[in-house]
């Protein structure tokens, strides 16, 4: 007997939950496979056992002489969390001007924004490297953290500015008719209203910060390395300390997979400016 | 052309009950409007019927068959939608012909029946157009168009004319009641107003929480309400319900206010129905009770009263040339043929 | 203060921002690829070469025709790839339901993954002794089980490709799966009812109208691949001898190991110039939106 519509239906929603599982198992492989490792001994990683005495032992020896991961770790948690301090105040008060009023030359601005988060890194990375070598920010937080700016800015301004476009202006010409100043309003209305999208786009900022490999690659060698560049540490005499590298990476991706998490939602938003909702 | 038959027919999301085990026997030819509030289950039940959704159980037949487990495409059905549904990225000639397309129909059949579909609607200028670049009701008629450029055995309708505004609201609900005229296709429309069913159906099913209030005819639906429900839903203004009881042949209020006199035996937990356009505006002292003036408006053709006791309102249909003071005194006299008695708890009609 | 002054100077900072940390670079870096500039000799940068260091590149330097042909394949085959894997994952994941959701919530783990623990990971899985992929093929296809992947030209290449798709189709299908929840949905309903199979609705219905979002998703990740960097250099390094090199690297390696920064800010404006058309079509979908 022939299926009836509901039946393919039924058997082809089936198909698609293999199809979802198997899809699932590939996006997790490499982060398990690499988690694993973490909590292998040097021995069990070059037997590739699947079933292992768990070991905590691999992250106690990377904060230790001679890797000092927590520099690295205190490197990257400044150098983020610095971009981000200073990137969202200024993004946000770009934000609201671009969001509710009419500037001249706003278009131009706004696209100059968006294009300059798509210039290729090594471009940027050049001339600040000639100059920091001139003026000795070479291999210095500070210098990393102006450097880092010029790619978590643009993704600060748009994401801030399509929170505050959802934002009604009801509230704020009400604010305005009831007797506050512009300042007022943004302090007392704006601000209060946009923080989870403010916040949203500092962890977002925070994520690509911590992230960021080429820059820290070209313009830190040593005292100013962050965690990704520190992952080089690991490259000894006699190959790859594989145990050692997944623990450094674990300590890379856990604390950005809790902050991906919180704010999932708007993940897609940021990444594409707005262009999709 | 085919009649449509639900049996029992249940849909529920976990604990919450959309259509509560439903039947209802659609006649062929028949023009059925299924009236409620919004989240009635007048919906979920043409999405049903359509096969968007699948029931939880219960019964759909079209015609002699079970279509339960066939799927939309399978039912010979044609769909408008509240937001029409048209293909955007389509020309309107590509919507219209999309039916018979997407079904093999033979191309040098297509085009004949696409621009007869056009003219029945009166948008063949428009045909190279994408639906962007017509108002809504042009975007009302392509979505007509869609569906009766095939020959289905049942029209489903949901609140096509919700998105169009008042003025066209009543001059597209004329061209539907040609059109269905016209076409004389089973038709099941979803609306919640009350005057698109009115006006538009052979039988209107009142719903309320996935329950068919009422089936009958609008003058059934209008002048022999089944329960409290209906009698308070149909109508504009609505029907005064007053609350009371009846004692020595007078319907009195919790508040002692005597209303007029109803040829029942005693009773207590009573509502009262009477329409405003049966309650006659009169000089004090000359109809069944004096109140005084609450509000007055008037509407042009007509002035409505509201008049206040205790805390009952009462609203009262006058000659247009009638006029009245906030907080004077009036009369009003209740038409004794076209009273209705419903019972307080359970809100089911009392007949005498 | 009026509103029409305090409009520019809530704006001015952030303009200040962007200029100084990337639109001067941008110009500066133009300038410095019109001279002799190696970091190795005193007075920099040196001598005014005018376009050598351009016609140097284009003539005489196959290292960077490598990494032109590098980029473009790598480029064109990831963004294949991932948007066609993308589109087919968001369509299996956009219904929507516990496990679809549940697996949508895991998309964003691997999107949060930094490219350079990405390339660390894939390294990982494939060295040749105790890599996950030697295993792997050990039990079901032992002859594969042998091969030295990343010391293979084409096979490393292919490694570097597979690396990208795995770290970017997590985020195109969330685009996606946003692009297509954005999509009316009677319209797929009118579809199904007008006699449409499932196929003919994607066909038709769907996928027309999902086409601004597929454009915006192609330009987003050709803009990337033709940047990538940090992937490659932890994965491969450019090698095996340059069968991986990317522009990108290929200007790290230029300006930072050989110090020939004039040579490197020359190939750098080199990738600008692509950069340039992906941008302004996809500036024009942004503002299109609006």
């Amino acid at each position: 007997m022939a299926l009836t519509g509901k039946q393919k239906k039924q058997s082809w929603n089936a198909l698609q939950i293999v199809l979802i599982l198997i899809a699932a198992f590939i996006m997790l492989v490499p982060i398990v496979w690499i988690a694993m490792a973490a909590f292998k001994t040097h021995v069990d990683v070059y037997q590739l056992k699947l079933f292992f005495a768990p070991t905590l032992e691999n992250f106690k020896t990377v904060f230790q002489a001679p890797y000092h991961l927590e520099q690295k770790l205190f490197n990257s948690t400044i150098v983020a969390f610095v971009t981000v301090v200073l990137a969202i105040p200024i993004a946000t008060c770009a934000a609201y001007s671009f969001s509710r009023f009419t500037l001249r030359g706003q278009t131009v601005l706004l696209v100059m924004i968006l294009a300059t988060q798509f210039v290729p890194a090594v471009v940027i990375v050049l001339p600040f490297f000639v100059m920091f070598r001139d003026i000795g920010l070479l291999d210095t937080r500070l210098g990393l953290i102006l450097v880092n700016l010029s790619i978590v800015m643009p993704f600060a301004i748009w994401m801030i500015k399509g929170f505050i476009d959802g934002i009604p202006m009801d509230t704020e010409e009400a604010a305005l008719v009831d007797g506050s100043t512009r300042m007022q309003v943004i302090r007392n209305i704006v601000l209060p209203m946009a923080a989870p999208g403010i916040v949203t786009a500092a962890i977002f900022c925070f994520i690509i910060g911590w992230n960021e490999f080429l820059f820290a690659l070209i313009l830190t060698s040593k005292d100013a390395v962050t965690l990704p560049i520190g992952l080089a540490l690991f490259k000894a005499e006699e190959g790859d300390l594989w145990n050692l590298l997944a623990a450094a990476g674990i300590i890379i991706m856990v604390p950005m997979f809790v902050l991906a998490l919180i704010i999932q939602k708007h993940f897609v938003q940021g990444m594409t400016m707005g262009a999709v909702r | 052309m085919a009649k449509v038959v639900l049996t029992n027919l249940t849909k529920r999301w976990g604990d919450f009950v959309g259509v509560d085990n439903q039947s209802l026997e659609i006649h062929d030819k028949e023009f059925l409007v299924l009236l409620g509030p919004s989240g009635c289950g007048k919906t979920t039940t043409m999405r049903m019927i359509a096969g968007l959704e699948d029931p939880t159980a219960g019964e759909i037949r079209i015609g002699d068959r079970v279509v339960n487990d066939a799927l939309p495409k399978d039912r010979d059905i044609a769909m408008v939608f509240q937001n029409y549904g048209l293909y955007p990225h389509m020309t309107i000639y590509d919507n219209i012909a999309y039916p018979l397309k997407v079904r093999g129909t033979p191309k040098p059949e297509i085009e004949p029946r696409v621009q007869k579909a056009a003219e029945q609607v009166e948008l063949t200028e428009f045909l190279h157009r994408k639906p962007k670049a017509l108002s809504g009701g042009q975007r009302q008629r392509v979505a007509l168009a869609r569906a009766i450029v095939r020959h289905p055995q049942v029209f489903l309708m949901d609140e096509p004319l919700s998105n169009l505004d008042a003025k066209l609201r009543v001059s597209m609900r004329a061209e539907l009641k040609h059109l269905s005229h016209m076409l004389q296709v089973t038709t099941v429309y979803v609306t919640h107003d009350q005057i698109e069913a009115m006006t538009l159906a052979d039988r209107v099913a009142v719903m309320k929480n996935g329950r068919i209030q009422q089936l009958g005819t609008p003058d059934e639906i209008y002048n022999d309400p089944a329960n409290l429900f209906v009698a308070g839903f149909i109508g504009s203004p609505a029907m005064n319900l007053i609350e009371g009881r009846i004692e020595n042949g007078v319907f009195v209020t919790q508040g002692g206010f005597a209303v007029t006199k109803v040829e029942a035996p005693n009773r207590s937990g009573l509502v009262l129905g009477v329409r405003p356009e049966d309650l006659t505006i009169v000089e004090p002292g000359t109809g069944d009770f004096d109140v005084p003036v609450y509000a007055f408006e008037n509407t042009g053709e007509s002035v409505q009263i509201t008049g206040q006791f205790n805390r009952q309102r009462v609203i009262a249909k006058g000659d247009r040339y009638l006029k009245r003071e906030i907080e004077e005194m009036t009369g009003m006299s209740v038409d004794q043929k076209h009273l209705y008695l419903f019972d307080q708890s359970s809100g089911e009609r009392i007949r005498n | 203060m009026r509103d029409r002054h305090l409009k520019y100077l809530l704006v001015l900072p952030a303009v200040i921002v962007v200029f100084a940390t990337a639109i001067w670079p941008l110009v500066e870096s133009l300038r410095l690829s019109f001279y002799e500039g190696r970091l190795s000799r005193p007075a920099f940068p040196q001598s005014f070469l005018g376009v050598e260091n351009y016609t140097w590149a284009f003539l005489e330097e196959p290292a960077f025709w490598n990494s032109v042909w590098v980029t473009a394949t790598y480029t064109f085959w990831t963004v294949l790839l991932t948007t066609l894997l993308a589109l087919g994952l968001a369509l299996l994941l956009a219904p929507g339901g516990r496990l679809r959701v549940t697996v949508q919530s895991l998309l964003i783990i691997p999107f949060a993954m930094s490219p350079a623990l990405i390339g660390v990971s894939f390294r990982f899985m494939f060295n040749p002794e105790f890599g996950l992929f030697d295993a792997f093929f050990g039990i079901v296809f032992p002859p594969l089980a042998t091969i030295s992947w990343l010391s293979d030209p084409t096979l490393a290449f292919w490694v570097c490709i597979m690396a990208d798709v795995w770290g970017w189709i997590p985020f195109l299908t969330l685009v996606l799966i946003g692009g297509l929840a954005s999509i009316p949905r009677d319209t797929i309903e009118a579809a199904q009812v007008d006699g449409a199979s499932g196929w003919r609705v994607l066909k038709d219905v769907t996928l027309p109208q999902l086409v601004p979002v597929l454009a915006v998703v192609l330009i987003l990740k050709a803009i990337f691949s033709l940047k990538t960097f940090d992937q490659v250099y932890m994965l491969t390094n450019g090698g095996p001898g340059t069968a991986t090199q990317t522009l990108s690297h290929y200007v790290y390696f230029n300006g930072l190991k050989y110090s020939q920064i004039g040579y490197s800010a020359a190939v750098a404006w080199l990738m600008v110039i692509p950069m340039i058309f992906l941008t302004y079509a996809y500036a024009k979908f942004v503002f299109q939106k609006k």
